[in-house]
């Protein structure tokens, strides 16, 4: 047996190997794009090895990671020279409660750097353009790499904390500065607005704005990413290419999710919702998510995040019952406030030929019915930070503030 | 008149004076809250939501109407539904008058909230799988059809409901927004005091305690006698009994002079004589100003 595995996030772009022969397997890990390390490990039995060998690899699939020909596939398709697939796997943002704290380490699985006008421009890393209290230089170093031929191949950009001094600036001016130089970014693929952790600004006193423009200015657009949910809008909700929609939020305005319900993205695969509390603008309810649950509405989806919501028992009380089951293979409850409510819709899952994966990560799940969810014919991530206590009456969303 | 209005995101029309709207209205959200509006066109399309909620004067709904949601709270003067109504969402909190349901319909996957429909006496048998079904308060609804299913839960508090057809076995119930279990809901004569006071969650415990009936578990818990005296339906008590990690429980036993029945009426825990209860329920603060001519 040999299995090829890799997994991507916001942190990190790794693979995993392993190579069983007989009563040994070799374990080979590592960076993507290093060679990574290896360790052998041998069984008194042929039958033992196995076991062990599958009880790593169903592990590795419960925190994430997906096979490598499978990653690759779901990229390959009508592919042009110009115009990569980005694999499924690589729209993924943050898994990990613990790893809100930290700016991308990785973006579509490439290490995130910060654009220096003094260095030399590589082109195996995406560069982030970022504003702090001391430089307030986004734009100029921003206009800086755009008067560079290396930004006609460049497939991904970081946009990280804009607001400089002023807490109250939206990415306006940056969005219009990218948007009447798109012909210097033509191949442009994913990008994020939004790479601000906590430290720099809370999650709901971002200011965001209408970022459709990038819609309308980008054709090859396959990700757009977004952190930030006040001000947010999609006013022109229109996208022929795009494949991931991933909204961040401590509280997302209903305006955003009717703009998503209205939207013409025949090819999105991949929607990531943060919907957030009412305690930081969630004015929402279930009954707003019904055209995105009724399946009609993206035919090709095949991931569908309902993230760091605090309805997240009552979504699920309605997800399980709803046509989409039968066509999505993911499907991300994290960081929500998912009880013993929720999961007992959960075990209520109707067969399904698609669904494989359900990722509870972050949640307030009884031991006993996280028992029972692992039972699930599915790979189920039901993990708890471990600073999360069982008995705890107080609840709340992993992302507020 | 116009011709047909295409409206892509929501058509904002609360507080509207006018009773009717035109036809070839085609939209993605529909809001109407407040106001005058009498019934709808039959050509009304609306691709996601419509909110008619307190629409004093809406009589009737469309046949066939399809939504992916409709919220029709606090409409009183609507006593039917339409034949082929078809959504996932349906909230019709205290919609008095409501009692007619079609006789086909699709209200399934989502919720189905019917919070204080009094006039209701049945539900339609057409009703499938949903996550959620509320008919808490609906006081003159006996039974829920063999055949609904729900993925979330089931809220029968203070309805007339006496237990689950085989359909809803083991799901989970709430009693007006509290989880509780089937005996809380079903069985309240198996519920004694010492159960209730044991109870850490102070909402549960209301719950356990007005199940009870508050006289049975006045009389269970022991009750500390405040004050008593006599009034014209008789002898009158004020009782206290302690709850940990919440306000203590007060209230007035009292007999009513017409019917001669007993009754324990809530009153805050500050009061300190049966006539100051009494005082303080006919909305006196001062109860030297309470000096009823006749109590009946």
């Amino acid at each position: 047996m040999n299995r090829k595995l890799v997994y991507m996030d916001a942190k990190s772009s790794k693979f995993w190997n392993i190579d069983l022969t007989g009563s040994s397997f070799t374990v080979t890990y590592g960076r993507t794009g290093s060679d990574g390390q290896s360790s052998t490990k041998s069984f008194p039995t042929d039958e033992v090895a196995k076991k062990e060998a599958d009880k790593l690899v169903k592990e590795k699939l419960g925190k994430g990671y997906v096979d490598a020909e499978a990653a690759v596939s779901d990229g390959a398709g009508s592919a042009g020279e110009t115009n990569v697939l980005i694999p499924l796997i690589a729209f993924s943002s943050i898994n990990r409660r613990e790893d809100i704290g930290e700016n991308a380490g990785t973006f579509i699985g490439k290490r995130v750097v910060d654009y220096d006008m003094e260095k030399p421009v590589r082109a195996d890393v995406v560069y982030r353009f970022r504003t702090d209290w001391e430089n307030d230089e986004l734009i100029p170093n921003l206009e800086h790499f755009l008067a560079n031929d290396a930004a006609l191949s460049t497939m991904a950009l970081v946009i990280g904390a804009w607001h400089g001094d002023d807490s109250e600036r939206t990415p306006e001016e940056l969005i219009q500065s990218l948007t009447s130089k798109k012909d210097r970014l033509p191949n442009l693929a994913a990008i994020y607005v939004g790479d601000i952790t906590s430290e720099e600004n809370e999650i709901s006193w971002i200011h965001q704005c209408d970022l459709s423009p990038l819609l309308a200015a980008f054709p090859k657009l396959q990700l757009l990413r977004s952190r930030g949910g006040m001000g947010l809008e999609l006013k022109s909700p229109e996208h022929e290419n795009l494949r991931a929609l991933a909204i961040e939020t401590g509280g997302l305005d209903v305006g955003v999710i009717r703009s998503i319900c209205t939207s013409n993205f025949p090819n999105l695969e991949y929607l990531e919702l943060w919907l957030g509390t009412d305690e930081y603008g969630a004015n929402h309810n279930v009954a707003d998510l019904q055209p995105i649950l009724s399946g009609k509405l993206f035919p090709k989806l095949k991931y569908l995040g309902l993230r760091n919501s605090h309805l997240a028992d009552e979504i699920a009380g309605v997800v399980v019952n709803s046509p989409m089951i039968g066509r999505i293979e993911t499907l991300d409850f994290s960081l929500g406030m998912l009880t013993d409510e929720g999961a007992r819709a959960l075990l209520k899952l109707p067969a399904s030929p698609t669904l494989k994966k359900l990722n509870l990560h972050f949640n307030y799940i009884s031991a006993d019915l996280i028992k029972q969810l692992k039972a699930l014919p599915l790979t189920v991530d039901a993990s708890k930070p471990s600073d999360m206590e069982e008995d705890d009456e107080w609840r709340f969303v992993a992302v507020g503030e | 008149m116009c011709g047909p209005v295409r409206v892509k995101g929501r058509l904002d029309l609360t507080e509207l004076q006018q009773e009717s709207l035109p036809p070839g209205l085609h939209c993605y959200e529909l809001d109407a809250t407040k106001s005058q509006i009498k019934n709808l066109p039959a050509d009304l399309r609306i691709d996601g939501r419509l909110v008619l909620d307190n629409c004093q004067s809406l009589a009737s709904l469309p046949e066939g109407l399809t939504a992916g949601s409709i919220s029709l709270r606090d409409c009183p003067s609507l006593r039917a539904l339409p034949e082929g109504l078809s959504t996932w969402f349906l909230d019709m909190t205290a919609c008095s008058h409501f009692e007619m349901w079609p006789t086909r319909g699709t209200i399934h996957h989502g919720a189905l909230i019917l919070r204080n429909c009094i006039g209701i006496r049945s539900l339609p048998t057409w009703i499938g799988r949903l996550a959620q079904l509320n008919v808490a308060g609906c006081t003159q609804l006996g039974e829920i059809p063999d055949g609904i299913a729900v993925s979330s839960w089931v809220d029968v508090g203070g309805s007339g409901i006496t237990g689950l057809p085989p359909s809803l076995q083991g799901a989970p119930l709430r009693w007006r927004g509290v989880r509780v279990d089937e005996r809380i809901a079903f069985h309240p004569e198996e519920l004694t005091a010492k159960e209730a006071l044991a109870e850490k969650n102070a909402e549960l415990r209301r719950v356990i305690i007005e199940r009870m009936g508050y006289l049975r578990f006045a009389a269970e818990a022991g009750a500390k006698v405040i004050d008593e005296d006599q009034d014209r339906g008789g002898a009158r008590q004020l009782l206290r009994i302690e709850l940990r990690e919440d306000e203590p429980l007060v209230g007035l036993s009292c007999h009513c002079p017409s019917t001669g029945r007993q009754y324990f009426l809530r009153v805050p825990p500050k009061m300190k004589t049966c006539h100051q209860a009494a005082a303080w329920m006919a909305g006196y603060d001062d109860p030297s100003l309470y000096r009823p001519q006749i109590e009946t």
